[in-house]
């Protein structure tokens, strides 16, 4: 081999590695397509279907907002897909950083925002799917989407927001045990967090010691923001709240896992 | 060959100087003050046993660590302060192949290209012509994870020169590999050397240091032991033994006299042997003060010692065994001699 054509230009930029490493992993995704892109649709859509026929009578008991129990659990749903869909974009960083993936990564100068962002977008890009597949199940149930087109753009935002908040705290416990399995161990973590905010009921129906939890639960707000786009009435500071907690998550999260990545991968 | 040069002469492709490293998880530091240089064109082996600082040194060399203290540069640029500029003029294979088991050997390698900077079709391109260079072309698009052994490592040492890189990198290249791809990387090592690359590898392998690299550093416990060539470090710290069968009727006596500065000893089935502090070239003065004492030589045997026999004697630790390394040496002794010969 002759020395004649070296590489054509200086690495590629963040931008361009992020595409290209998120190609990569939505690829490595179609190999292993069920827990890639199956698993995020399956559980939410269940969830839902199960939920609106088992308790339907519930939408009876007096002070209840809506006649149909689909209509209600609908935006919760969506947003659940945000969390029961994240956590193999962080178990598969663990592996590749195991597999010293990651270093050949480093030495292609590779920086550490290209590899954290691409693995976010991939659980993004898996959730997405997942809220839209999940909205017209609901559709179908029974749900309208009060603020028509905008709410449903508006709400896949904020769900594309929550996913990459939400899929962070995968992040920060992969990178901080330095283990691939350490992942599976928050997933029921969602079960909590559903009946600690007003998923299944208005604020009304709850009690006193759930409603102090939930004004704590960041998926409160992100439930509140989604009915007041699809089951009315729209409220544009619930929805400014749940993108403020959003984005505030994402921040801490993702700050936390920049420096739990350098000590992974022993740049510390 | 590209020469890097400055007003004060050619830059070395490595220059390492007083390199310590101490992880935080350990009390004892993995490398102790480690000094080397490594010429441009040369195949540099960094040899010793597990958990000696060969891996650490690759990683501080590549970038990948922080040294603790000391200083290291490639081709002139400091690993620490142009990490980025190093990344671009070196290649890597670290210990471990580190491939993803569910990409194929052309996604590894078009992936590499893009991410070092080549248009997509230049990148398709070298991803082909390394894939058959590396005769990897008819499992291109097979999954890493059904590759043998010997493919992932030749897939990832393929990775590392998808850059076309003025040093590589090859941290225990040929660990796991049968014979023949040993033999291969081999090969391939010393062609890329002939087009000017630098090679540096690491390796517990005694037979891969004496054969493929033009000069070996010992590292025991994080400090260099000695550093030459092959050959100058046998000389140097090892003994050579001269195995002689001679006749008379005080054989031993006749030894001493002609030889009085050497060890004598008598070995098994009439055979005297001589150790003969200089190494190869002091051999034949030896044989020649024999002849001159009218010591009636009748066979004779040289035994070269090995990098093992320097190894030991300068660790006082015997490295892990590696593939054979052939025949052993023979000197031209005792060709040039005429006389009958015995190993």
């Amino acid at each position: 081999m002759t020395r004649a054509a070296r590489a054509d230009r200086a690495s590629a930029g963040v931008l361009g590695q992020v595409g290209m490493l998120l190609v990569r992993n939505l690829r490595e995704g179609t190999r292993n397509p069920v827990l890639a892109y199956g698993i995020p649709v399956v559980i939410p859509i269940a969830v839902l279907i199960l939920v609106a026929k088992t308790l339907a009578r519930v939408t009876d008991l007096p002070g209840f907002p809506t006649d149909n129990y689909a209509e209600w659990m609908t935006p919760p749903i969506v947003m659940l897909t945000g969390m029961t869909g994240v956590g193999y974009a962080a178990t598969s960083l663990m592996i590749d950083i195991g597999s010293g993936f990651v270093d050949r990564l480093r030495l292609l100068d590779v920086k550490p925002a290209s590899l954290l962002v691409s693995r976010v977008l991939f659980d993004v890009l898996r959730v997405l799917p997942a809220g839209i597949i999940t909205l017209a199940v609901g559709a179908v149930l029974g749900t309208r989407v009060n603020e028509g087109a905008r709410g449903i753009l508006v709400l896949l935002a904020l769900l594309a927001l929550w996913a990459a908040a939400y899929g962070g705290l995968y992040f920060m416990v992969a990178l901080g045990t330095r283990n691939a399995q350490a992942p599976i161990a928050l997933a029921p973590l969602f079960l909590p967090l559903q009946f600690l905010s007003t998923q299944f009921a208005p604020e009304v129906l709850l009690p006193g010691w759930v409603k102090g939890a939930s004004a704590w639960n960041p998926f409160t707000y992100m439930v509140d923001a989604a009915r007041s786009l699809v089951t009315g009435p729209y409220s544009a500071e619930l929805v400014a709240k749940a993108f403020a907690v959003g984005l505030v998550m994402l921040l801490v999260t993702q700050l936390s896992c920049r420096y739990l990545y350098s000590r992974a991968v022993g740049e510390r | 060959m590209v020469t890097s040069e400055t007003a004060a002469g050619p830059v070395p492709a490595i220059e390492v100087r007083d390199l310590t490293k101490r992880y935080r998880s350990s009390e004892v530091d993995a490398l102790r003050g480690v000094s080397f240089t490594v010429d441009e064109g040369e195949i540099f082996a960094l040899l010793g046993r597990n958990g000696a600082g060969k891996s650490t040194a690759v990683r501080i060399l590549t970038t990948l660590l922080a040294p603790t203290a000391g200083s290291a540069a490639v081709v002139g640029m400091d690993v620490v302060q142009q990490a980025e500029r190093v990344r671009r003029v070196i290649g890597t294979a670290l210990q471990d192949a580190a491939l993803d088991d569910l990409m194929t050997g052309h996604e590894h390698l078009v992936l590499a290209g893009r991410l070092a900077g080549l248009r997509r079709r230049r990148a398709a391109g070298r991803a082909q012509e390394v894939l058959e260079a590396f005769g990897l072309a008819a499992a291109a698009d097979r999954i890493a994870g059904q590759y043998s052994g010997g493919m992932r490592r030749r897939l990832d040492v393929a990775m590392a020169l998808v850059r076309r890189p003025r040093v590589l990198f090859l941290d225990e290249p040929t660990t796991g590999l049968d014979p023949q791809s040993r033999r291969a990387l081999w090969a391939l090592i010393r062609s890329l050397c002939d087009e000017g690359s630098t090679v540096f590898l690491t390796t517990q392998y005694l037979a891969e240091a004496d054969e493929l690299s033009n000069r070996v550093a010992i590292v025991h416990e994080g400090v260099i032991a000695a550093v030459g060539q092959p050959r100058e470090l046998k000389d140097r710290w090892a003994t050579t033994t001269l195995r002689v069968q001679v006749g008379g009727s005080e054989p031993g006596e006749m030894l001493r006299r002609g030889l009085a500065d050497h060890p004598v000893s008598a070995g098994a089935e009439g055979w005297w042997v001589i150790g003969v502090p200089g190494g190869e070239p002091a051999i034949a003065a030896a044989v020649a003060r024999l002849h001159a004492a009218g010591v009636a030589v009748e066979r004779i045997a040289v035994d070269t010692p090995t990098l093992e026999d320097v190894f030991v004697g300068l660790t006082g630790t015997e490295i892990e065994s590696g593939p054979a390394s052939g025949d052993g040496a023979v000197t031209a002794v005792r060709k040039a001699m005429g006389l009958g010969t015995s190993r």
